[in-house]
């Protein structure tokens, strides 16, 4: 290729866009710290009870019929609503394993959303196994799609790194969706944990965080409680239906499955988590992230002090 | 014709193309479509595996048919279905002048070097020492394209897209990431694959490609093992090239225009073994002058020039080779009976081989170096080994867990290897395969150090009971507090090396816990414990 003026041009062109694009893709991390949380959700006032638990053998059912007994979905979810679905799906196990949230709950939560008139469902997980795996053999994937969500892979360049306001976790890369919708539902399974002890729903809200999630354990109970303030999930429901008793959170051997058959739904996700602990015979205060989530006036850890709606289908 | 052999170009090549994307899991616990198909027809992988391993997988079988067809009409794999060869093909392309051209398109002694390369690997495949894929033509290939062409690719598509996605502009990430997720789903990998060496092995195939400027299909003409296979049964092939001395006027366009620099100008002068039937000559004569037909061969028909003299030094190279290759550090013993006493006791502990692989020995006389483990590798946990396999078993596979892990439920590399070296297992038998053992190291350890919480390595071991235990310990921390905390040990029987733990240890530079290869399935001798060793039981 002879040197003349036009093949100089463009070789400079070419180092200038090769020397450009390591520049740009600095700015993958970009911050939008010392602004305020991006999202302040309002707690929302419900007209009937604070939490309703039902048991019964049919997921769908016993989902339906919780949000019914709390005034409906539309009480949580408006006409236009951009919603975000957060069930676990961190593990690549099938629901009977109760690693992972029954697909049959999300799903029905999907419908119901779109039902109440949301204008867009997403369904979504920062998972701790194989995103594909976790995503479509365990079939939460096809079951929300299904029904109409959209449940897309997370992708590295939409962490944003905010605000998070905490006293130990001031900033963190956080999912970009989780900061623009309009309603948050945080749908956690309920499953044993070596080292929190219970992981249910505030734990749960993990899954929307990037960056080194590795090093939260090392004061895993305060970080929990400030992710929860945070988040604000408009709704919490339990999926209770199978929960994992040992070996958690990866479980993987059914003999540490029990079959509980129960939904919890609650807009207080630390009522939400106490009355899940029940399940397992622990005592709540036993619980650190919920006696500093009470304490940070998150919710409360007396189930009783709520009006509960307790309901067998 | 030649047009015909452009679309059969085309299709094979997109057929690479294909099967190299879809060599990735895809959503199934099967690959359907993985790309060692190609290998299926390869005759010298199939003889130098059988070779150097006496047995080959069925599949390997289809490369008879490639054997045959060979016989009957020559080295139409070459010039109609060698993805590599169409590869070249294009590569070769350049704007000399036409008696340059000529000139660089006569037929060249060292030619033959490429048949004195097959002599000595398959001299070397009969010793037991398998190191064919470091120039067989599909080894080299699908090993490029995944190790460094696909990743080199997704690399500029994504430093593309991703700033401009993490701009944050409304209108502009509507515009463009529906193009990026249709990219990432139909053409990307899913994530961005990286692979230890794979700048390396990409100057390799950038060496190889620019090459071609120096001879039209240098590769083809002077260096491919199975080219020279090809060629050695083509000698006795139908094809027959006929020249009509009557109205050829000399004008060598033919020669211009040949791939194979199989001198086509008269029926004399022609090499049949260096003949790629690619059509060119006879499509290039400005009279028609050039025929290809089928017809019985002669024997006084020309040959490739390669000396006994270069045969026998060949063969003592490869006598050689096994020499130098076999005395490193490895131990390896000179045959596997010693191997149970005295030798072969030094193992590697880096050397993690995946699961399904075979045991060292065998493995060593099965891998082509093809890559596809690595590509298919759904954590890209899969990397090419340097030195820890010995020279012997350069761009082997070995799993580096920092970079990724082993997933527990997934079989992906078990299925797609077209030798055998890594056996397929059903996800029953993986689950029960050790490729390692993790250990701690407590003077890194963030509960043992540092008296915090952590145990993020028990949290996602994967094995149903888990195989990271922990006690809890009162500890002094650096500020001189007394704390309980969660330290973290394993239980070697249940541990199968998965690596997990390794990859997401808060210490990244240098875990905390790591796997090494030792209690590794594969192996008798590569154990630790009394009870796995004598497989008797231990309290």
């Amino acid at each position: 290729m002879p040197m003349n003026r036009k093949n100089f041009f463009k070789a400079i062109g070419a180092s200038a866009l090769a020397a450009g694009l390591p520049g740009c893709s600095g700015s993958g991390g970009r911050e939008t710290a010392g602004a305020v949380p991006l999202h302040r959700r309002e707690p929302v006032v419900t007209p009937g009870p604070k939490m309703a638990v039902v048991t019964g053998a049919d997921p769908e059912a016993i989902t339906r019929r919780a949000i019914q007994e709390m005034g409906g979905i539309g009480v949580f979810v408006s006409r236009g609503d951009k919603v975000l679905i957060k069930p676990n799906i961190g593990w690549d196990r099938v629901p009977a394993q109760a690693a992972t949230t029954n697909p049959q709950v999300v799903a029905t939560l999907v419908a119901m959303c779109l039902d109440a008139g949301a204008a867009r469902v997403t369904v979504l997980d920062n998972t701790i196994s194989e995103p594909r795996r976790c995503y479509m053999r365990r079939e939460i994937k096809k079951a929300a799609e299904e029904v109409g969500a959209e449940v897309p892979f997370v992708e590295n360049y939409n962490f944003r790194k905010v605000n998070i306001g905490g006293e130990l976790i001031r900033e963190w890369p956080v999912y970009r969706k989780a900061l623009e919708v309009d309603k948050m539902i945080n749908v956690p399974i309920a499953k044993h944990h070596s080292l929190s002890r219970l992981t249910i729903g505030m734990k749960n809200l993990y899954g929307l965080l990037g960056g080194r999630r590795n090093q939260l354990h090392q004061d895993v109970h305060l970080s929990i409680a400030e992710m929860t303030a945070f988040f604000a999930p408009t709704l919490t429901v339990v999926d209770a239906f199978r929960i994992l008793i040992a070996n958690g959170p990866s479980g993987g051997s059914l003999s540490d499955v029990r079959q509980a058959n129960t939904i919890i739904a609650s807009v207080d996700p630390v009522a939400a988590d106490s009355r899940a602990a029940a399940l397992f015979d622990i005592d709540p205060q036993e619980i650190h992230y919920l006696v500093l989530g009470s304490q940070m006036g998150i919710g409360t850890l007396e189930v009783e002090s709520l009006e509960v709606k307790e309901v067998a289908i | 014709m030649r047009t015909a052999r452009r679309i059969s170009q085309a299709f094979f090549f997109a057929l690479f193309i294909f099967l190299l994307i879809m060599t990735e899991y895809k959503g199934t616990d099967e690959i359907k479509y993985p790309v060692k198909i190609f290998f299926d027809f390869d005759p010298l992988v199939a003889l130098s595996t059988f070779l150097a391993a006496y047995s080959v997988p069925k599949t390997l079988l289809w490369s008879l048919l490639v054997v045959g067809l060979t016989l009957a009409v020559g080295r139409f794999f070459c010039a109609w279905v060698c993805p590599m060869g169409t590869l070249n093909h294009l590569l070769s392309h350049n704007r000399r002048k036409a008696a340059e051209k000529i000139r660089r398109n006569r037929y060249d002694k060292r030619q033959g070097w490429k048949y004195i390369a097959l002599v000595f690997f398959i001299v070397a495949a009969m010793l037991g020492l398998q190191i064919v894929g470091f120039l067989d033509p599909f080894s080299v290939l699908i090993r490029s394209f995944a190790l460094a062409v696909n990743p080199a690719f997704n690399y500029l598509l994504r430093a593309m897209f991703y700033p401009l996605l993490s701009l944050d502009w409304p209108w502009l990430t509507a515009l463009i990431e529906p193009v990026f997720t249709f990219f990432r789903k139909f053409v990307l990998s899913f994530e961005q694959p990286y692979f230890y060496q794979g700048l390396f092995i990409g100057l390799v195939f950038v060496a190889i490609a620019v090459l071609n400027q120096v001879r039209r299909r240098f590769w083809c003409r002077y260096l491919c093992p199975l080219g020279a296979l090809l060629g050695l049964f083509s000698r006795f092939s139908l094809l027959r090239l006929q020249v009509d001395e009557k109205t050829c006027t000399g004008c060598m366009s033919c020669v211009e225009n040949c791939e194979g620099a199989c001198e086509p100008q008269s029926s004399q002068s022609w090499i049949r073994s260096e003949c790629m039937p690619c059509w060119n000559c006879v499509e290039a004569c400005p009279h028609g002058s050039i025929k290809i037909r089928l017809a019985l061969p002669r024997i006084a028909d020309r040959s490739v020039d390669f000396t006994k003299r270069q045969v026998i030094a060949s063969i003592g190279s490869a006598v050689g080779a096994l020499a130098l290759f076999r005395i490193d550090g490895r131990k390896v013993a000179p045959s596997a009976s010693v191997a149970e006493t005295r030798e072969s006791k030094r193992f590697n502990p880096a050397l993690i081989r995946p699961p399904g692989a075979v045991e060292e020995r065998e493995f060593l006389t099965r891998c082509i170096r093809c890559g596809e483990c690595m590509k298919v590798c759904i954590k890209n946990a899969i990397h090419p080994t340097l030195m820890e396999a010995g020279l012997e078993g350069l761009w082997s596979p070995y799993l580096k867990m920092q970079l990724g892990y082993c997933e527990f439920n997934c079989t992906l590399c078990t299925q797609v290897c077209p030798t055998g070296a890594i056996q397929e297992l059903t996800t029953e038998q993986k689950h029960q395969t050790k490729i390692g053992l993790a250990f701690f190291d407590k003077n890194r350890c963030i509960p043992f150090t540092l008296g915090r919480d952590c145990i993020v390595c028990e949290e996602v071991c994967p094995t149903p009971k888990k195989a990271i235990i922990f006690e809890e310990v009162e500890v002094t921390d650096p500020a001189g507090n007394r704390v309980v905390v969660k330290q973290p040990r394993i239980d070697p029987h249940l541990c199968v090396g998965c690596g997990m733990c390794e990859y997401v240890c808060p210490l990244v530079d240098k875990p905390g816990v790591y796997v090494t290869s030792i209690g590794e399935s594969r192996s008798k001798d590569n154990q630790l414990l009394l009870d796995v060793y004598g497989s008797g039981i231990t309290k």
